[in-house]
């Protein structure tokens, strides 16, 4: 177990002297290498070191690449191409991109310029989520820094290719980083998904072919490039090739940023961030934000790659590892999160729109102790009615954390016939607060 | 060839009946000079119901129309307007018309009202000399106005918004304070 | 309901790529690209269905008519359900609808239920109750119970979009049909999705209602009731109501329509579904202008004018039709009888007239144009319009390279017109070109470009327009104003092989032709000239001879009476305010020594006649009408009106009182008789021969007046309907900046506008319009332009800045001859 040790790579600067500024970063060594290499040798060394996509759904990155049509008598071909950064991060306990754009803007703006030239696109988006002003504003400054160097814009680096970034501010809203409703919301529209076909990789963002992935995808190119695929490769598991950021939260001592190859176990990841907190005890966790199937304490072993958790009937998803111990109650936290995707659900199609209402409503009554006999079978019919159902996979994912917590904590939702949760299960119960306050001191500045 | 059974004693055997009434008591009633009250749900004459501060419950939906095997109901909706209101809530019926010339006194009509508007009262008496004057129209069939109750239009006296109109509570205080009549206007 | 590709059943089908696959267990071929909703309704299997249309961009919004894909053709299935309305065919593909698939049928039972959690349950109040697709499919492929016992959405309602369109977001199940139309179809996307989740809703933008001319169209897709119209509200239920189609009467456009009337009153219009002339849409126009017909000036009863007190007296139809054959008998036996029927008659009507005046009153002395006309324009309709039969078509419009449109405004002057061309844009790339002083909105909205001219240069400017071999030209009525303009076109056509089509304003204007009621033409595109024609016909009607001397237009018949040379009008369905000059018409109305005025309501010129026969509205006859395509739009009686008899039994009456007879009693008999007779198969008319003319010279102090109708605006068929009324634009009158500078005139500034008849009082608009000329409605909120101006298309108008205050009052003219139009409830 000490033999899994930490990779930091994308988070290995985070600690220096502000880390954010070019100074500190470097001088895009990666894209100077890339820029000499043919846009297709690029492609080839990033599908040969099998990163896949960091988003959630872990589509090989190489691939994706190579959907873009570069023949000009393709659909599409005689168009130019874009590449859209996902970078609205808005998952509940998902917190990988946005502390990365904080601490290491430029590892992105370089990824950007390198995959610009894979793709063939002079023109790149970054797409951020609205509230974290912070980052956009870091991430404006990386990509003014990177301009005055000539890092981007015209001619980089003599190699006469043409490279632009817009860093582009969302309105807030959970469902543009579902990447057609992002392509729309850039557009300047409402941010609703749309119909595919089209694929965006030939009729994306204003009709042309793009590519869009998730920052850590982009993030991860620049060291790929640099140190090669089998360096990259030699992490991680069979299938699911390198390092990749893991994020705790929840009721764990120190809480933060993992950089860990995948593949690694929540045993290994807590012991390194010091067990669970005093009095503590597993009860469930997320292994990648709200949208991911719950996993109990049997899981802890479970590899933390795309077949690995697979395997144990939920994703990988954004790795946000959120973590409850035995004070929370299951039906509360589902309903917290059932409440965001109602807030959430874009409203365009009806089992997302009406069914998380109703989903919500259905959980209230449980959670004030007032279900009524036969709820949790309609709590999954309602699932089982939303599930591959919706337009967009927002449904589908309101309806993971249901599902998975009547699986696993079955009782609990029937004891919502006659308690209420904050009967089962009181506020001051919580570790968060039910510790002296020297306790918390301690665990402030580990 | 008839038998002796057949042409002496049936005759007569028929009158047993006969003989046998002439010892009970009579039912023939002297109408209309004495008359019997009807049975408690006797389908009689309608009548279009008012809520408690006399708005009309009727809306206007010619379900009652569409229900009718008879074809005896005429029914046209319009608007509530904020100046002039008839009934609660956003329609109610401009025209209500029974032809009682052609109306079955079924029924069908009061089970497929869905406000309780229409209902049947036990009135039986409905013969007169004209087509016209059999033709009900809705002045002919509203309920009178019980004390409490105010010709409309008028606005909601029930209760601010519909959902307090409805719900019977401001109404229930009205009540207890004594400022309108007691349960839902006249229905039967 | 069902649109392939091919709508030419048999014959295009063959000739596309067809697929193959399994739809609940039958195999079922259709063209490539069908989506599988559609080629399940080939197999007679309905899938229920919300957001589709089959006019409309698929959307899979509403998921309602998910389907279970065991194989999508490639050996794999979805594992999920799938929504037929986005999934196109594939060979090989394997469908299961809820008819064969449990799991198809429990996911749209799931989606059901989720659409009536918000739903309200207001169906005994809601205009939809009873036709309505929600209910209808509840009922076919919903729970019987709900499980859903918790708080529903509630909002405010109705909220009126505008003063026409009432939105109820209660029963808004959010399938976005309304906004993609108002989007796609019509142009106008006033309304538009806001809020999201639950709360998402239809909204207009803030302070800004939903101005289009097809709004109604959205009320009629609305799959619920949450789109209803002021006018209709609470009227009826689907079950009171009869259903007729016919055919609608306000522009040449020939629009299917289906009338809903109830106990005799007409209570509302709906689009009919004609894939070759109108789809399924028609404009608010079509919709909603149909309480004209009974105001309260409408005739009721024959009127003759009492000999001795000069008053118009009721009298019975016999004594009407003798009083009537008396007067026109005896001016045709001296000075002769003038035939003006105006535009808006059946084919049918328009042949009895153009009979009778033949033969009763045996004169070519009869002209449809009840408008500015010229000459040249009656050459143009005998030499390339009349029996020409189906000419260019509205599927050719979506098919041609480029249309080219002159001396018309298609959004305002016919509708169907312009919503074909915008499809056209959007479907097939056609380009559009106007030949106009200014870019209207519809312009824009078919993608369109500009050949700017000043009225009266459009013969110069059509040059410029690049006619060429699949490009379709049309032709407006207002050419009528532009001299040359017609022979033009018609010598540009046949140099560049561009086609050419000539699109009236009004429904009876091409049946009119066809039927002969111009001085030059008789029925059946028979030239007057011709002797043979001439001789061909008087053999058709088995008279002896008919009258050859070519007759005097609208204009000169009506100077002729106003001169005494022409003893007799017959009158038809005239408006005088259409006239090129209204006052002088009058005057020609009471100079005329005997008046016979056919009509519907009480006019100026019933006012003036010496007897007046009331006839049928549209609605209330059968007959049809001659779109400007020249496809014959046949329709039958609406609804029976006691008092009303149609133009044909009327002229009928007159004739047999004189002595003669007309051959036909009936609408159908007189259209069996014009079908008989036939189309001129002898030589055409020659063409018009005119010198293109230029635009009128201006001084400083004057500019070339631009206009034409509205589509909503103050005619009298749109009388009656406050609401649809109060969705008329206001008036505006556009000068291009550097004319605007010339008179010191700011935008929104009253500017006057005069002639020596009159002046009108409108509020100038800045707009990228030609430098000296304005444009304003001819005939909205109560400035009717010839009325008060007697100013038509490419008149010289003077322009003031001011308004003087003594002269204030006396600006806007007469009062406009309609009555209050109060909604009569009878």
């Amino acid at each position: 177990m000490s033999a899994a040790p930490l990779t930091p790579v994308l988070s290995r600067g985070w600690d220096h002297e502000r880390s954010w500024t070019l100074d500190a970063y470097g001088d895009y060594a990666a894209l100077r290498s890339a820029l000499r290499q043919d846009p297709d040798e690029v492609i080839a060394t990033v599908k040969d070191s099998g990163l896949r996509g960091r988003g959630g759904a872990g589509f090989p990155t190489g691939m994706k690449w190579g959907f873009i049509p570069q023949d000009p008598t393709q659909p599409g071909g005689d168009k130019p191409h874009y590449l859209v950064v996902n970078a609205d991060e808005s998952e509940p306990g998902t917190c990988k991109d946005i502390p990365l754009m904080m601490a290491n803007p430029h590892v992105l703006v370089e990824g950007v310029a390198i995959t610009c030239h894979a793709i063939r696109a002079k023109k790149a988006f970054i797409y951020v989520r609205g509230e974290v002003l912070h980052v956009i504003r870091r991430l404006q400054a990386a990509v003014e820094e990177a301009y005055a160097a000539g890092f981007l814009g015209a001619d980089v680096f003599g190699s006469g290719i043409d490279v632009d970034v817009v860093v582009h501010a969302g309105a807030g809203a959970y469902i543009c980083g579902e990447e057609t409703a992002l392509l729309d919301s850039l557009e300047g529209r409402r941010g609703q998904p749309r119909l595919r076909p089209p694929f965006p990789a030939v009729a994306g963002l204003y009709a042309a072919p793009t590519v869009i992935n998730n920052v850590e995808s982009i993030a991860s190119v620049p060291c790929i490039v640099e140190r090669g695929a089998d360096w990259f490769a030699s992490m991680g598991t069979e299938k699911s090739k390198g390092m990749t950021i893991y994020s705790l939260s929840g009721h764990v001592k120190q809480p933060g940023q993992y950089e860990a190859p995948l593949g690694i176990t929540l045993r290994e990841l807590l012991d390194m961030s010091g067990g669970m907190r005093d009095g503590s005890e597993l009860k469930f966790w997320t292994p990648g934000g709200s949208s991911t199937p719950l996993l109990t304490a049997e899981h802890l072993d479970v590899p933390l790659d795309y077949e690995g958790v697979a395997g144990a009937g939920s994703m990988l998803g954004t790795k946000a590892l959120q973590l409850f111990d035995q004070t929370t109650s299951v039906v509360r936290c589902v309903l917290r999160w059932t409440e965001f995707y109602k807030h959430e659900s874009c409203g365009k199609c009806t089992p997302c729109r009406e069914g998380t209402w109703w989903l919500v409503q259905t959980l209230e009554r449980l959670e004030a102790g007032k279900g009524q006999e036969g709820d949790i079978e309609l709590l999954l019919d309602q699932c089982d009615n939303i599930l591959g159902r919706a337009f967009c996979a927002l449904g589908d994912g309101a309806t993971s954390p249901i599902t998975s917590a009547i699986e696993h904590f079955r009782d609990e939702f029937e004891a919502g016939m006659h308690t209420p949760a904050w009967d089962l299960f009181p506020y001051e119960g919580s570790t968060a607060w039910a510790k002296p306050a020297t306790d918390a001191a301690k665990g402030a500045t580990a | 060839m008839a038998t002796l059974k057949e042409q002496l004693w049936d005759p007569i055997a028929g009158f047993g009946v006969t003989f046998r009434t002439m010892f009970k008591k009579p039912v023939t009633v002297q109408y209309p000079f004495e008359k019997r009250p009807t049975a408690p749900r006797f389908h009689g004459r309608h009548q279009l119901n008012r809520w408690p501060d006399g708005l009309e419950k009727c809306i206007g939906c010619e379900l009652c129309a569409w229900a009718c095997p008879a074809d005896a109901i005429f029914v046209e909706g319009a608007s509530n307007t904020e100046d002039e209101r008839f009934s609660p809530g956003e329609r109610y019926g401009r025209v209500y018309q029974i032809n009682y010339l052609r109306c079955i006194l079924c029924g069908l009509c009061i089970e497929a009202c869905p406000t309780r508007a229409l209902t049947m009262t036990n009135e039986y008496e409905l013969a007169d000399t004209s087509r016209e004057s059999l033709i009900f129209e809705k002045s002919d069939l509203l309920a009178p106005l019980l004390p409490g109750m105010e010709q409309p239009p008028h606005p909601l006296r029930l209760g601010d918004d519909e959902r307090d109109y409805y719900s019977g509570q401001a109404a229930a205080r009205a009540v207890a304070e004594g400022s309108v009549a007691a349960g839902p206007g006249g229905e039967q | 309901m069902t649109v392939t590709k091919g709508n030419e059943p048999g014959t295009e089908l063959a000739d596309q790529n067809l697929v193959t696959l399994t739809v609940d267990d039958v195999e079922v071929s259709v063209p490539e690209g069908t989506l599988v909703i559609r080629a399940a309704e080939l197999i007679g299997v309905e899938i229920p269905r919300f957001c589709d249309h089959p006019l409309l961009a698929p959307v899979g919004a509403c998921r309602q008519c998910l389907v279970d894909v065991p194989d999508a053709g490639n050996g794999r299935g979805f594992p999920k359900p799938q929504a037929s309305c986005t999934l196109p065919v594939s060979p090989g593909m394997v469908v299961k609808t809820q008819v064969t698939s449990p799991v198809a049928d429990k996911a749209q039972h799931g989606i059901m239920e989720f659409l009536l959690v918000n739903h309200p349950l207001d169906c005994p109040m809601c205009d939809k109750g009873g036709e309505c697709p929600l209910q209808n499919q509840a009922m076919s492929h919903g729970q019987g119970e709900t499980r859903f016992t918790e708080k529903k959405r509630t909002y405010p309602k109705p909220l009126a979009i505008s003063s026409q369109i009432l939105l109820d977001r209660e029963r808004c199940i959010l399938c976005a049909r309304c906004t993609r139309f108002s989007e796609q179809i019509a142009g106008d996307p006033f309304i538009a999705m806001a809020e999201r989740g639950a709360l998402q809703q239809v909204a207009i933008y803030e302070n800004e209602p939903f101005s289009s001319y097809f709004s109604g169209n959205t009320i009629q897709i609305c799959p619920v009731g949450a789109l209803t119209s002021s006018s209709y509200r609470f009227r009826s239920r689907p079950f009171d109501l009869v259903s007729t189609p016919a055919v609608a009467e306000h522009d040449a456009c020939g629009a299917a329509i289906r009338v809903d009337h109830r106990r005799g009153k007409v209570v509302r219009r709906l689009s009919g579904d004609d894939p070759e002339v109108n789809e399924e849409w028609i404009s608010d126009k079509d919709r909603f202008a149909f309480t004209y017909a009974r105001q309260a000036d409408r005739l009721t009863r024959p009127l003759v004018r009492d000999p001795e007190t000069g008053a118009l007296e009721p009298a019975s139809w016999p004594a009407a039709f003798l009083a009537a054959a008396r007067g026109l008998a005896a001016a045709a036996a001296t000075s002769g009888v003038g035939v003006v029927t105006g535009g808006r008659l059946t084919t049918e009507d328009a042949y009895a007239y153009a009979k009778l005046a033949r033969t009763v009153l045996g004169t070519n002395d009869i002209d449809f144009r009840a408008r500015p006309q010229s000459a040249e324009e009656a050459e143009f309709l005998a030499h390339a319009v009349a029996g020409s039969g189906l000419g260019v078509t509205y599927r050719d419009l979506e098919e041609a390279t480029k249309v080219v449109l002159v001396g018309l405004e298609p959004e305002d002057e016919a509708a169907t017109i312009f919503l074909r061309l915008r499809k056209a844009w959007r479907t097939n790339g056609t380009q559009v070109v106007a030949v106009a002083s200014h870019a209207t909105r519809a312009l824009e909205k078919v993608g369109g470009q500009l050949v700017r001219t000043i009225p009266g240069d459009e013969a110069k400017a059509l040059g410029e327009a690049g006619l060429a071999p699949g490009t379709i030209v049309l032709l407006g009525e207002r050419l009528a104003r532009v001299e040359g303009a017609f022979t033009t076109a018609l010598a540009a056509a046949s140099r560049s092989g561009a086609r050419l089509a000539w699109v009236p304003r009004r429904a009876g204007d091409r049946g009119a032709v066809e039927a002969g009621c111009l001085p030059n033409l008789l029925p059946g595109g028979r030239p007057v000239a011709d002797a043979e024609a001439r001789a061909d016909l008087a053999a058709a009607w088995g008279v002896a001879s008919l009258p050859g001397e070519p007759g005097r237009s609208t204009d000169d018949i009506l100077a002729a009476a106003l001169a005494g040379e022409i003893g007799a009008l017959l009158v038809a369905g005239v408006e005088v305010d259409d006239l090129a000059d209204p006052q002088a018409a009058l005057d020609a109305v009471d100079a005329a020594g005997f008046v016979v005025s056919l009509e519907v309501r009480a006019s100026a010129v019933t006012e003036r006649a010496d007897v007046v026969l009331p006839v049928a509205a549209v609605a209330e006859k059968a007959g049809s009408f001659v779109n400007w395509e020249g496809r014959r739009r046949p329709f039958e009686a609406v609804i029976p009106v006691p008092h009303a008899l149609p133009d044909t039994r009327v002229l009928a009456g007159i004739a047999e009182a004189a002595g003669h007879d007309l051959g036909f009693r009936t609408p159908e008999a007189a259209a069996a008789e014009l079908a008989e007779v036939g189309v001129w198969d002898g030589a055409r008319a020659p063409k018009p021969e005119v010198v293109p003319g230029r635009a009128p010279r201006t001084d400083p102090s004057e500019v070339v007046l631009d206009t034409w109708r509205r589509l909503i605006d103050d005619g009298r068929g749109q009388d009656g309907d406050r609401h649809y009324q109060a969705t008329a634009r206001p008036s505006v009158a556009l000068l291009s900046s550097a004319t605007a500078r010339a008179f010191g005139v700011r935008e929104g500034e009253e500017i006057v506008l005069r002639t020596d008849r009159g002046a009108v009082a409108v509020p100038a608009g800045i707009a990228d319009i030609a430098d000296g000329v304005v444009w304003t409605p001819a005939n909205s909120n109560g400035l009717s332009l010839l009325g008060i101006l007697g100013a038509a298309y490419g008149a010289v108008v003077t322009v003031e800045r001011s308004v003087p205050a003594d002269e204030a009052d006396a600006l806007s003219g007469p009062p406009h001859p309609h009555v209050p139009t109060e909604e009569d409830e009878q």
